[in-house]
Order: C-alpha cells, then structure tokens, then sequence
C-alpha cells in the first residue's frame, strides 16, 4: 500500500496490455463504453468495481472468451482480434477454480503441457516445480476432486502459471474462500507476483483486496474505468464521490465555498465552520448535488481527559459505538450538525471505550480533506 | 395396535412386481410340459430344446445387432443434441427439442404405422435396417433426457480452462468433456439398449422377414408344447439383465467415486 514512495525511482515498465476504446455490446445492453487504458508489464493490476460493472467481460475480452464489438485488445503490442484464447499469451484462474475433477492433481498441472515438445522425465520435473512454488509439493499424486477449497486455488494456480504467461488473469479466484485462508491467500498471491514477475490482472469487487494487492487499480462503474490509480491515490484523493463512497470509508459534510484563490479554496463546511482547502484536493461531486467535504475516518481522532488538538477540534457527541477488539469505531455528531461522522480510534490499554450519547472532543485538521464540488 | 396398511401394501405391490418374474425359472426348471402347481420334477430339457432351436438363435441375433446399433447411433445423436440445448442459444430451441422428445410419449403404434406407410411408399424393403431406423427414433429422447441432465451439471468454466490451455474446441471435448459426461453416456446405451431389446410393435411392424426375438417369443406362445422352452429363454434373460444391470452400477458408482461427483441415484 505504500510502494508509491519508491516508484518514481523505478525505471518505466513496458506496455503489457492496451485496451483502445473497447466497446461491447450484448444485444441492446452496452457493457463495456469505451474502456481505453494501459496495463504495464510485471503489474499487479486489478480492475475493481460492484457486480455488473463489466469488470469480469473486461477481463475475459484478455482471455479472448468475449469478442468485442468495436476498439481493439492488444497484448504485447499485438492485436488479438483474431487469435482465439488457446493461441493468446494469457492464462486464467476461475471463479470456479474449474480443476478437472477426473484428473489427478499432477495430471491437472501438467494440463496445458501436453502439446509441449519435451521429455516426459522433463515435464514432470517441470510440474513438481509449480507445485513447490504455491506450496502443494507431494500432493501430485492425490485426486484433485478431494482437495480442499484454497488447495484448488493453488493447483489452478499452478496449472496456470506452468505455461509461463506473458499475463495472469485471475477472476475472483479468492471470493469462495474463508476470512483467514482468503487474507493468507493475498499475501501469498503477493509473493508470488513479485517472484515470477507475471503481469498479474485480478478481478474483484473487493476493495480492500484490491488496495492490498495491486500495484495499480481499474475502479470500474456500468462499463466505464472511472478512476485508474495505485491504491495510495485512490484512497487519498478519489476521482469523484462513487469511487470515494466505493473505497473505504468516507464521511460527507455538506458545504458551501466561500472564496476561490490560487492554491487554495475557502469553505463552510457543516459543524467544522470555515476551512481552507487545497486546490489539489478537489473531486468531482455527483452529478446535480451540491459541494461537499470529504474526509476519511482516521482524519478525525477523539480527545480524552487532558489531550488537545495539535490543530484544531470541536466538540462533538457519540451517536454509535462498534467495538472490534483492536479498533472502535465510532460515529459521533458534531455540535451544529445532524449528521454521524466515523472515525476509528486503535484501542490502546487504559483507554475507555465511550458511550452513546456521550460528549466529547474531536481533533481534526482541513489537510486530508478532499472538496467534491 | 393399529393395522400397517402402508406395510401391507407395500409388500403387496412388490410381490404382484416380482412374483411373475420369480416363477420363471420355477417352471422353466420343471420336467412338466405344463404350467402348474403341483412340481414335477427336477429337469433342464427345457434349456436344451432352447439351444437347439435355430430360429431362436436367429432371432436372438437380429434383436442384438438391433439393440447394438440402435443404442449406440441414440446415443451419439443424443450427445450431440444434449450438447447443443445446454450449451448453445438458437431460434426456435424450445420447439426444437420439444419435438426431439415428442417421441417418448407417442404410442409406439403409431410411429410403426407412419414409419411403414412411408418405408413402402419409398420402395425401401423391411429389414434389420428398418427396425433399427424405428428404434433409433423412439430411444433417441430417452437418450437426450438422460445426457442433458449429465451435460448440465458439467461446470462451463472447466471447457473454458482447458480452452485457456491450449487445447482446441474439439481436444477440449475429448479429454474434458467426454471423460465428465461417461456416466451419462454408459446410462444411455443401457437404456436404449434395454428399450429395443423388448420393444415389440416396430419390429414386428417393420422387421419384414427378419424376426426378433420379442416376436418370436410371443409366436412360440401359440404352441404349448413351446412353452417351458421359452420359460428357460426368460430365465436367462432375467440373469442376463440382472448381470449387466450390476455392471453398469459398479462403472456408475467408479465414476462417481473417480471425479468426487454426488451420488444422485443414477437411472435405476
């Protein structure tokens, strides 16, 4: 999440994949408008959005399983307008895992090497080696109906990334796994980028997946890219209040704006009163509603007995209280306004946990805060 | 204590089910020319006369080329039309495979009959090749029914895969969906197999000289004397059926056992 530091220093990576005004139609319904974007070699790239925002017909236009009506794919720097998907540098891990459940695991590895020129002796070697490499080392032997769910995902892991694809394509391969198994996943799927150095391509419409693991992320609604940026950003400064309301968590205060000067923007914002804005820090609103500040939970903090701000607070009351073990969440109404703000305080030993209804102080600061206007 | 009629009927049923059949080889291992109570003897003459009768053996064989051939070319085409409702959109789909299945519920009768008008109105002579025609025709949507509900369960993201990896559509079919569907396609050859082994109306309608040996047995019925003969036939057959029915169990359960499918009874 906070690899943004060091990328400037990166070299810049090659074009893997290019999307050029892809449309698609199914019959009336217009499912991809125009998507035109670049996914660069060695990324771990995700295209993020709710269901039915086109993110899965996206990908399977890589994969080549969906033609496209107009635009044009390009993998590598060529067109794959005529290359059916066993022909394309692209190989997919299923929602489903879709592990063929008449074939051992070694047999399902070894899947797409049957038409490979070398030796037996050679492709076996070559097997175990994928199986080593997610961690399913002496399980060649085993039935792969018998495995369990995150072992599927590690055979069809392997019987992808056997085949040395220039791009990894992967549709929600971690939705049907448990909380536990799914975050180990991530982190392995991680590691795992970073060692083979695949161009990774994930779907998901789980965005703290996809702030976890990708190095830059598609946010995707009905058919459009609706911001593309590396996780950092997106959380930061969201592209328009869908994608901030999609990411994470954000509170809304309505606003009005006083003055405009350069570098800078004057507001009254619900509660908080007048507060001076970047100029970079501003998104666009929904169309047809009014300006608004924005701001994410951990930009706002509760005093307790003794503590002041560092730059400025207001008073405030408890209206919920969600307690997670290392982490309170709670929403708290500011004086002079009707609306619950969230704000997340890490639980430390000695600290209270408050009480609904309670008064309290809140510490805030205008330099996180983004304007939607 | 409150009388069992459920228990009572059950047994009922099953013994009016079985019974007829359990008297098969009563009577066909009896040394009397007739067909009843008290028992004669012990004797397998019956057995003996059977396999001595040429007709017999003749029309055996007509029936098995018959039931061959009529259950594997159902079959195919089954496999073919099962794969196109389940996995393909086209106009007119419903109508289509409506009227794939409408001859499962036609009287027999009726498709000898308009089968003979057109085979003679064409010239063509009554031969095995016609009663195989006919039979084809009416095993055919049992095959289609059983081989869609296997076709169905197949997971569309598995040919997809094999696809992904470097297999063309017809190396995909091969070594992914054929290996996945067998069950489903030993169920239609049995099925078909049995429905034209015993099917009697098109085979006498259409079987011109060759006779099978559904007709032949109900012929040999005319004669008493011929009675015990055909009483050993049954037996065997009953054996025979009990047999290959074990069989094609014990592939079923391998199957299922091999690809960690569930268990949804099979056909029987």
């Amino acid at each position: 999440m906070t690899v943004s530091a060091e990328k400037p220093t990166m070299p810049e990576k090659p074009t893997m994949i290019e999307f050029k005004d892809v449309q698609k139609y199914y019959g009336d319904y217009h499912a991809l408008r125009g998507i035109t974007a670049t996914i660069k070699a060695g990324e771990f790239f995700s295209l993020l959005g709710p269901s039915g925002c086109g993110k899965t017909t996206l990908l399977r236009t890589i994969a080549g399983f969906e033609g496209i009506s107009s635009g044009a794919v390009l993998i590598d720097g060529k067109s794959m307008a005529e290359v059916p998907p066993n022909l394309r540098p692209t190989n997919m891990v299923f929602q489903s895992y879709a592990i063929f459940p008449h074939l051992t695991v070694e047999q399902n590895v070894g899947f797409g090497l049957r038409k490979d020129p070398r030796s037996v002796a050679e492709k076996q070697k070559a097997v175990d080696e994928a199986l080593g490499m997610v961690g399913l080392k002496g399980y060649g032997k085993r039935a792969a109906h018998a495995l369990s769910g995150g072992q599927r995902q590690r055979v069809a892991l392997a019987r992808a990334l056997i085949l040395k694809p220039k791009v990894l394509l992967l549709d929600e391969p971690l939705s049907a796994l448990d909380k536990k198994i799914r975050e180990q996943m991530q982190m392995e799927l991680i590691k795992l980028q970073r060692e083979v150095g695949i161009t990774f391509v994930l779907v998901t419409h789980d965005q703290e997946e996809a702030l976890v693991m990708s190095d830059r992320i598609a946010v995707m609604f009905e058919g459009e890219i609706a911001q593309l940026a590396d996780p950092e950003t997106l959380y930061r400064k969201p592209a328009n209040r869908k994608v901030a309301e999609f990411i994470g968590t954000m509170n809304f205060l309505p606003a009005s704006i006083v003055s405009e000067d350069t570098g800078k923007i004057t507001v009254d914002a619900e509660g908080f009163g007048r507060i001076e804005i970047n100029a970079t820090q501003v998104s666009k609103a929904n169309p047809g509603d009014g300006p608004s500040v924005g701001f994410r939970p951990e930009t706002l903090t509760l005093l307790f007995d003794g503590q002041t701000a560092s730059d400025r607070e207001s008073t405030a009351t408890v209206s919920e209280v969600v307690y997670y073990g290392d982490m309170t969440y709670y929403d708290v109404k500011l004086a002079g306004s009707d609306t619950p703000l969230r704000l997340s305080m890490r639980n430390t030993p000695g600290r209270p946990v408050l009480d609904i209804g309670a008064p309290t102080r809140v510490a805030w600061s205008a330099g996180a805060m983004v304007l939607f206007r | 204590m409150k009388f069992p009629v459920l228990r009572v009927y059950t047994v009922l049923y099953l013994i009016f089910l079985y019974a007829p059949i359990a008297l098969l080889p009563v009577f066909a291992f009896n040394s009397s020319k007739v067909i009843a109570f008290p028992l004669a003897g012990f004797s397998t003459r019956w057995f003996a006369e059977m396999l001595n009768d040429d007709l017999l053996f003749r029309a055996a064989k007509a029936t098995l080329i018959i039931a061959v051939s009529s259950s594997i070319l159902a079959t195919c085409l089954g496999v073919l039309a099962a794969r196109a409702s389940t996995r393909f959109r086209f106009p007119g789909k419903g109508g289509v495979m409506g009227l794939i299945m409408l001859p499962m519920i036609l009287p027999d009768i009726i498709v000898a009959m308009s089968l003979l008008v057109v085979l003679l109105a064409m010239g063509v002579n009554l031969s095995l090749l016609t009663v195989i025609l006919g039979h084809v025709l009416i095993c055919t949507p049992f095959s289609v029914a059983i081989l869609t509900s296997a076709f169905q369960s197949l997971d569309n993201s598995l040919e997809e895969a094999a696809y992904d990896l470097g297999e063309t559509p017809l190396s995909t079919f091969r070594l992914v969906i054929l290996p996945l569907v067998m069950p489903g396609i030993v169920s239609s050859l049995l099925i078909c197999f049995t429905i034209s082994i015993d099917e009697y109306v098109i085979a006498s309608f259409l079987g011109g000289n060759q006779t099978v040996l559904s007709v032949y047995i109900f012929g040999q019925f005319r004669f008493p004397a011929k009675v015990p003969a055909m009483l050993a036939l049954g037996t065997i057959l009953v054996a025979l059926s009990i047999a290959l029915l074990t069989i094609a169990e014990y592939f079923r359960r391998r199957g299922i056992a091999k690809t960690g499918a569930k268990d949804t009874g099979g056909f029987l």
